[in-house]
């Protein structure tokens, strides 16, 4: 038998080595650069506003964050892991004495990492910005942001168990079309609650508790109107996405194990 | 024991939106001993890759068992020490030379203290030094190749696995490559390659199979193949009349006329003899007269004649 850290190394060379090839990717840069552009923005926008201005740079800048954390998330990570199968450079990877959870366990992990050193980017930008517009910054931004990380995992789980099967188009809409439908979930719910027609609300329903719900794991308007939030529901928030995003993960090993590369 | 056995090795693809089924391989038996160059040829589409991606791990077959030494390919360890060069050079084109043969002797496991060593010594050893630190996309065809077999044989691969090592390459460069394989036999290892550039594998290998429409229609040591068989008999004539030469044609296995040269091949020595006689008679003069030898070529077109289906 293996030792367990020998696969654990081998997860590890295959993690940088995704961390490499997206630190070499144009993409990602552009990426980056609309996100702290439009944090920026927040400023000019809070002018034309009235009301509470804090409020508009907080809110600005947090869904800055969400958004092209989630395009990053979907677009780059579906990228990576695709190229590598539709491109065959798998093939003299998967011909090393190693088991193909390896593989995807090390993109993902090179994929979290590099979403991790996005989020502390927009963030470090984010939090300039409010220091210079002596805005106020609360707890709760930081648990937002937490949260917002914690989303951005399970959509990269989610990018990565489509594309265990499929290719990259395919992967890449059906990824959007779940982040999009997880943030809608809850009015999804009510919509069906409120039908007459019978197996529609039975639908939703079971919808509305399997699909991953990444309303729970938005606290934005809550932390752009200057609330903190009680500490164990963000925690148990964070273990819901944790939970989801590995289930997807042990999901797409199961796939990507039986699956022929040509 | 071998290096490589395979026992009913099929593999069918369901390909399409009709799923009708492309039976890719239909039952290989193969045995690759220990040692020896193996060469797996057979024409364009005849199943070499899939064959060898099935022993890679890279595809499941769909019947049939294959085993690298001891062990099942379905296990991991059984790429232990198996070195692997895929068809066509699709390789990390974001690395450098270096960082891409690094990256494997990771997934292998050798220690941090010797990889570089043994980096840099694989990377001399193919002609790849001055380009070690130059992204693999700059690189040329031959280049790649060669960064292939270096990332192929840096974990001290006991079995080697090249599919069309020389393919695209130039004549130097296939000479190298050549060399190259025949040298990693000197050092105790199994290489199989698969090509179908047959006058490569006529010059090294020890044994052939060869495969055509996903069967191995011939296997076994070259000088057996080759050397049993009667060859031909080439006879070239000039200066005989149309009616000889389209009664020499008949007689021929093969036969060309250039002007007032004529070819002709003779499958037996008697029939030749026969013919020999004729052109004296009918006062022509011969030009040549040469046994030919069976090579690895009409071989191989000999028995893919009938079933091709490319
Ligand atoms: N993924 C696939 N789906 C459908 N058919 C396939 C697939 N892969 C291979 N085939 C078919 O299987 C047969 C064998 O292909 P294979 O690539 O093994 O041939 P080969 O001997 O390596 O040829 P070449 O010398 O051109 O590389 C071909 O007829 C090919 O069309
Ligand atoms: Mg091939």
């Amino acid at each position: 038998m293996t030792p367990l850290f020998q696969p654990l190394k081998r997860v590890a060379v295959l993690a940088q080595n995704t961390l490499r090839e997206a630190v070499r990717n144009r993409l990602l840069y552009n990426l980056l650069f609309f996100a702290i552009l439009m944090i920026a923005s927040s400023v000019a926008l809070a002018e034309l506003h009235l009301g509470d201005r804090d409020r508009i740079y907080r809110d600005v800048g947090l869904s800055a964050i969400a958004f092209f954390g989630a395009l990053i998330a979907i677009f780059v990570g579906i990228n990576l892991v695709n190229r590598e199968i539709a491109q065959k450079t798998i093939y003299t990877l998967l011909s090393k004495p190693l088991y193909r959870w390896e593989f995807l366990a090390g993109k993902y992990a090179g994929l979290v990492g590099l979403l991790a050193f996005q989020v502390v980017v927009m963030t470090l930008c984010f939090l300039g910005v409010l220091w210079l517009q002596n805005a106020e910054i609360t707890a709760g931004l930081f648990q937002a942001i937490g949260l917002i990380y914690a989303e951005l995992a399970l959509v990269t789980a989610l990018a990565l168990f489509f594309s265990s099967f499929t290719g990259s188009y395919l992967a890449g809409m059906f990824t959007l079309a779940f982040w999009i439908a997880g943030h809608l979930l809850a009015d999804l719910r009510s919509f069906g609650a409120h039908s007459e027609v019978e197996g529609l609300r039975a639908l939703t329903e079971a919808l509305y508790w399997t699909l991953p719900n990444l309303d729970r794991l938005d606290l934005k308007s809550e932390a752009a109107a200057g609330l903190t939030l009680d500490t164990g529901r963000v925690i148990a928030a964070g273990a819901y996405a944790a939970c989801y995003s590995l289930g997807l993960l042990l999901a797409a090993a199961f796939v990507f194990r039986r699956r022929d590369f040509q | 024991m071998s290096a490589i056995r395979t026992r009913g090795l099929a593999k069918s693809f369901r390909s399409g939106l009709r799923a009708r089924s492309v039976h890719a391989l239909r039952g290989i038996d193969l045995d690759v001993q220990e040692g020896e160059i193996f060469g797996f040829l057979g024409p364009n589409g005849a199943g070499k890759t899939t064959a060898i991606k099935i022993l890679t791990g890279l595809i499941r077959a769909s019947a049939g068992e294959a085993w690298i030494g001891e062990l099942p390919v379905a296990s991991p360890e059984s790429r232990r020490r198996l070195g692997f060069l895929p068809e066509g050079t699709f390789f990390h084109e974001y690395l450098t030379g270096r960082e891409f043969c690094d990256m494997h002797a990771r997934l292998l496991g050798i220690p941090r203290a010797e990889r570089a060593d043994r980096v840099q010594q694989l990377l001399i050893r193919v002609g790849l030094e001055k380009s070690a630190a130059v992204q693999i996309r700059h690189y040329s065809k031959g280049m790649r190749q060669r960064v292939g077999l270096a990332q192929a044989l840096v974990g001290d691969p006991a079995l080697v696995i090249l599919d069309e090592p020389m393919s695209g390459l130039d004549p130097v460069g296939r000479r190298e490559v050549r060399d190259l394989i025949l040298g990693l036999r000197e050092q105790g290892r199994t290489v199989f390659f698969s090509s179908h550039v047959l006058a490569d594998a006529e010059m090294i290998c020890d044994q052939v199979a060869v495969i055509v429409a996903g069967r191995v229609v011939e296997a076994g040591y070259l000088a057996d193949l080759l050397g049993g068989q009667v060859g031909g008999v080439e006879l070239v004539a000039e200066g005989i009349g149309e009616e000889l030469s389209a009664e020499l044609s008949r007689a021929a296995r093969r036969s060309v006329a250039q002007g007032a040269r004529h070819l002709f091949e003779f499958s037996g020595e008697d029939t030749a003899e026969k013919a020999l006689d004729r052109v004296r008679e009918a006062g022509g003069r011969i030009a040549s007269l040469v046994p030919t030898r069976r090579s690895l070529e009409d071989l191989v077109i000999e028995r893919s004649a009938p079933e091709t289906d490319r």
